[in-house]
């Protein structure tokens, strides 16, 4: 008779790093017995093999499990998840207009992609960038019905798609209908039947007879894939906004690509929602950073790069994404995260508008090597929203695998158990907006604008406020207290106020109150910029050795 | 004795690839680019594989009709923009709409030319040429330029930084290993005295971009232009070559080599070459205080705390006769 299995390896591999957890059932219930994580390329067994040995070293009990010794680890039932090439989409249009709304929709999906429109690409450019081996996808996309400034070039758009699609029988091309319903489309597209799976109907991208995003939709349909991690999140997320009866934000950076999820518990006998989603531009660093990304990451540096010197940095960091993770390459990496955060928030205003969730769950190998409270104040400093939010850290990373479980009640149940191993409280944070007036005001200077009353194990510890600082309180986790923060004048924390108590929890990072501006307002010079920056981040960097 | 290596915990050490055998090199193309070999066909080094055109553009042609008009073909005829004068034109067939062609014409046409011996094993017109070789390939990170062949040539030590006034025309036709770094100004100066590439372990974003200005601007000016590629074997931030890459190109040193891009590395025919194994204990360190340094493992040093505060998984490495020092595995690799 066989027995179930007592030992589980969950791996998430990504596109950088591996991550490999050994997960045993104890008085019936799976807990996490250790976790490690390495360079992309390393094999999992290797992985496995000392992560085994760790267990046996340290509890003799669990150690003396025939499932974790060395000959029984490649027969350890696996929950693996891989990241998903994001894959290059080239997008095709008869006007300037209609390829910037294909942008619109293609930079909110895992896809990378490049443009060209017949207005800005002479016919041999496009057929050369549709010709590219890395090209994986074209779409040809209109308005339905198509406007003014695509009537005159929708033959000729039409004709280049279907002798590039004649050309490059692997290629995958999705096709809007009044491009489709053009005779120079048939005619150029030859012998290939009619309904051929390769050729994708677009829904249109503008005009009367468009859809709300469900051209985006048919692009995520693309790229669907069940072991995908990254996409795994969006489930997981769900299933622990149902498991927590909370409003669950999960924040995600990794090597290709990012996700920002918001989960909330279903009501009225309904199952949870969660919206948002995963986009190649919440990646840590662009394949090729051009100006613009590594000024993004420049903005979030304390130190002395020159623009040429943090191209070659980000370039390096690219490359071998798991090299540098200590001193100034850990600084490198979260400045590039909180980079790639703040493209995310740029990306899901909707979610931003939104009140903050309960619990907000940090995840990706971003984050891996990050302080826990550097971790949280990137968040401070790019998702901005007023109101307060507890904070944790998916540092197994094990959301990915568990949402890559099909069924819903079966992945509700694993998370359950691991829950608590899992998530890894950084704390809270809570973030006050116009305190002190407006920006520039002049009351706003330094100025005592509220005060805190901290009630620890029964002793109340009062705290004035400033406007525009941030403060950083230790408070172990597990801690659960309550904050009452009074105002001189009527605030927004979540809602317009003078006072409010806010029951906050403890972890790693603490109790962080953020004065400062929602949203950031900081300077445009950058020697002031980055001094203010150091001066935050000298309290969130443990030895702060620059 | 962990994961059945023989050395404890090395296995969790990053593996470095020095080199592959039996290179499929792939030489990309743009449409109007005209294919001159054939799928199958025995290429010697020096051997035409195409012509690339300098100046592309799009003309538009009455062209072809029926089943002889396959977006792809080549073809040649009158142009509909000036038909009096009588003008003609050939290219390659995009597409036709409107009964007219838009065909990718131009000229005048570089030779695209093997920079080593193989078989043609695929041929997308308009995309590129792929030539299965027998050569062996030193692996690098990136290639600029190319593809290009010459006899290598070690002017710098692993750990040297190479200047204008180093290199001189003793260096015309020969593929350059230039150690650490070079500047800008000597691979200006290594174009115009007709070396044909360069080996460097290290070049920066800014050298990059005036490296492929300054191509741009010769290519515009002057015909015929001999090939020249720069092979980078780490990246962008300047560390010596590693030693098992140094052993390589200095055993292959005064041979025929070739620089690719698409996989960028070295390719050299090593038929009656004793190449050097490196020792299996060997790490080097590619990042932090100690980049470049190298050393031998000592065993996994577990969760370590760094600089920063930031914990991470280590390895003891032995550099020279001093004690161990931990360094994150992550900033470790090790060769083979």
């Amino acid at each position: 008779m066989s027995r179930a299995p007592r030992t589980l390896a969950v791996i998430d591999a990504g596109g950088a790093t591996t991550s490999v957890s050994l997960l045993a059932r104890i008085d019936e219930r799976w807990r996490l017995t250790g976790t490690l994580a390495g360079p992309a390329g390393i094999p999992e067994a290797a992985l496995m093999s000392t992560l085994a040995e760790r267990v046996r070293t340290a509890d003799a009990g669990l150690g003396g499990w025939p499932e974790f010794q060395d000959d029984a680890l490649a027969t350890m039932p696996t929950l693996a998840a891989r990241s998903r090439r994001p894959g290059m989409l080239l997008l095709l249009g008869a006007s300037r207009r209609i390829v910037g709304d294909l942008e619109t929709e293609a930079v909110r999906t895992g896809w990378r992609f490049i443009s060209a429109s017949t207005e800005s690409h002479d016919p041999r450019e496009m057929t050369a960038l549709a010709l590219d081996p890395d090209v994986d996808v074209v779409l040809i996309g209109a308005g339905d019905p198509p406007g003014p400034d695509e009537r005159a070039a929708l033959d000729d758009l039409a004709a280049l798609g279907a002798s590039v699609a004649r050309r490059r029988p692997d290629l995958r091309v999705l096709v809007g209908g009044p491009i489709r319903a053009r005779r120079s489309w048939g005619e150029a597209l030859g012998d290939e039947p009619e309904g051929s799976p390769r050729i994708i109907d677009a829904p249109p991208v503008a005009g009367s007879r468009s859809g709300s995003h469900a051209l985006r939709a048919a692009l995520e349909t693309l790229r669907q894939d069940p072991a995908d991690g990254r996409s795994g999140l969006k489930a997981a997320a769900a299933s622990l906004a149902d498991l927590l009866d909370l409003r669950v934000e999960l924040l995600e950076v990794g090597f290709d690509g990012g996700a920002r999820f918001l989960a909330e518990p279903g009501a009225a006998g309904g199952g949870p929602t969660c919206r948002g989603i995963v986009t190649a531009q919440g990646s840590l660093v662009p394949p090729e950073p051009d100006d613009d990304s590594v000024d993004s990451v420049l903005a979030w540096t304390t130190g002395s790069l020159d623009r040429h010197r943090m191209s070659d940095r980000l370039r390096d960091l690219r490359r071998r994404p798991w090299v540098d993770g200590a001193g100034d390459g850990a600084r490198l990496r979260l400045a590039a995260a909180s980079a790639a955060l703040a493209r995310l928030a740029a990306l899901t205003p909707e979610l931003t508008a939104r009140p903050p969730a309960d619990l907000t769950v940090i995840t990706g190998g971003a984050f891996a090597t990050a302080p826990a409270s550097a971790m949280v104040l990137a968040v401070a400093d790019t998702v901005r929203r007023t109101g307060s939010t507890q904070l944790a850290w998916d540092h197994a990373r094990l959301l990915g695998p568990i949402g890559t479980i099909e069924d819903a009640d079966e992945r509700r149940s694993l998370l359950a158990d691991l829950v608590r191993d899992a998530l890894v409280p950084l704390g809270t944070l809570v973030i006050a907006g116009g305190v002190g007036g407006a920006p520039g005001s002049r009351r706003r200077a330094r100025a005592r604008s509220g005060r805190m009353m901290l009630e620890v194990a029964g002793t109340t510890t009062p705290r004035d406020l400033e406007a525009g600082e941030l403060v950083f309180i230790d408070l172990p986790a597990g801690e659960i207290v309550a904050a009452r923060l009074e105002f001189s004048e009527i605030v927004r924390l979540g809602k317009r106020t003078r006072s409010v108590t806010v029951p906050v929890t403890g972890g790693l990072g603490g109790l962080i109150i953020d004065l400062r501006d929602v949203p950031l307002n900081l300077p445009e010079r950058r020697d002031r910029r980055r001094s203010r920056l150091a001066e935050w981040g000298a309290q969130a960097w443990p030895r702060d050795d620059r | 004795m962990t994961n059945g290596h023989a050395l404890p915990g090395l296995d969790l050490v990053r593996l470095r690839t020095v080199t592959v055998g039996g290179v499929e090199a792939w030489f990309p193309l743009q449409p109007g680019d005209r294919e001159l070999a054939s799928v199958g066909e025995t290429v010697v080094p020096g051997a035409p594989l195409g012509e690339r055109l300098r100046d592309p553009r799009t003309e538009v042609a009455v062209g072809p009709t029926g089943a002889d008009g396959v977006p792809g073909a080549w073809w040649q005829g009158q142009s509909v923009r000036r038909p009096r004068s009588g003008r003609t034109v050939q290219g390659e067939l995009l597409f036709r709409s409107g009964g007219r062609w838009r065909i990718a014409a131009g000229d005048p046409a570089e030779p695209l030319e093997a920079p080593i011996g193989g078989t043609v094993s695929e041929i997308r017109s308009g995309a590129g040429i792929r030539l299965r070789t027998a050569a062996r390939g030193l692996l690098g990170a990136d290639t600029l330029g190319g593809p290009t062949s010459g006899r290598l040539q070690v002017l710098a030590p692993r750990d040297g930084h190479v200047r204008a006034s180093e290199i001189d025309v003793s260096g015309s036709g020969a593929v350059l290993v230039v150690g650490s770094t070079i500047d800008a100004e000597a691979i200006t100066r290594a174009r115009a005295v007709g070396v044909r590439g360069l080996v460097v372990a290290a070049l920066g974003v800014k050298e990059r971009r005036e490296v492929m200005a300054s191509e741009r601007r010769a290519r515009a000016g002057v015909h015929g232009l001999p090939p020249f590629a720069i092979l980078v074997l780490e990246g962008t931030i300047g560390r010596p070559i590693a030693t098992p890459i140094t052993a390589v190109l200095e055993a292959v040193a005064g041979r025929p080599v070739a620089i690719v891009s698409d996989p960028a590395c070295l390719l050299f025919d090593d038929a009656d070459l004793d190449l050097p194994v490196p020792a299996a204990d060997l790490v080097r360190i590619t990042a932090g205080p100690l980049a470049g340094l190298e050393g031998t493992w000592a065993g996994l040093a577990g969760p370590y705390r760094f600089a920063g505060g930031v914990i991470l998984e280590a390895g003891w490495v032995r550099l020279g006769s001093s004690e161990p020092v931990a360094v994150p595995l992550g900033d470790l690799e090790r060769f083979a």
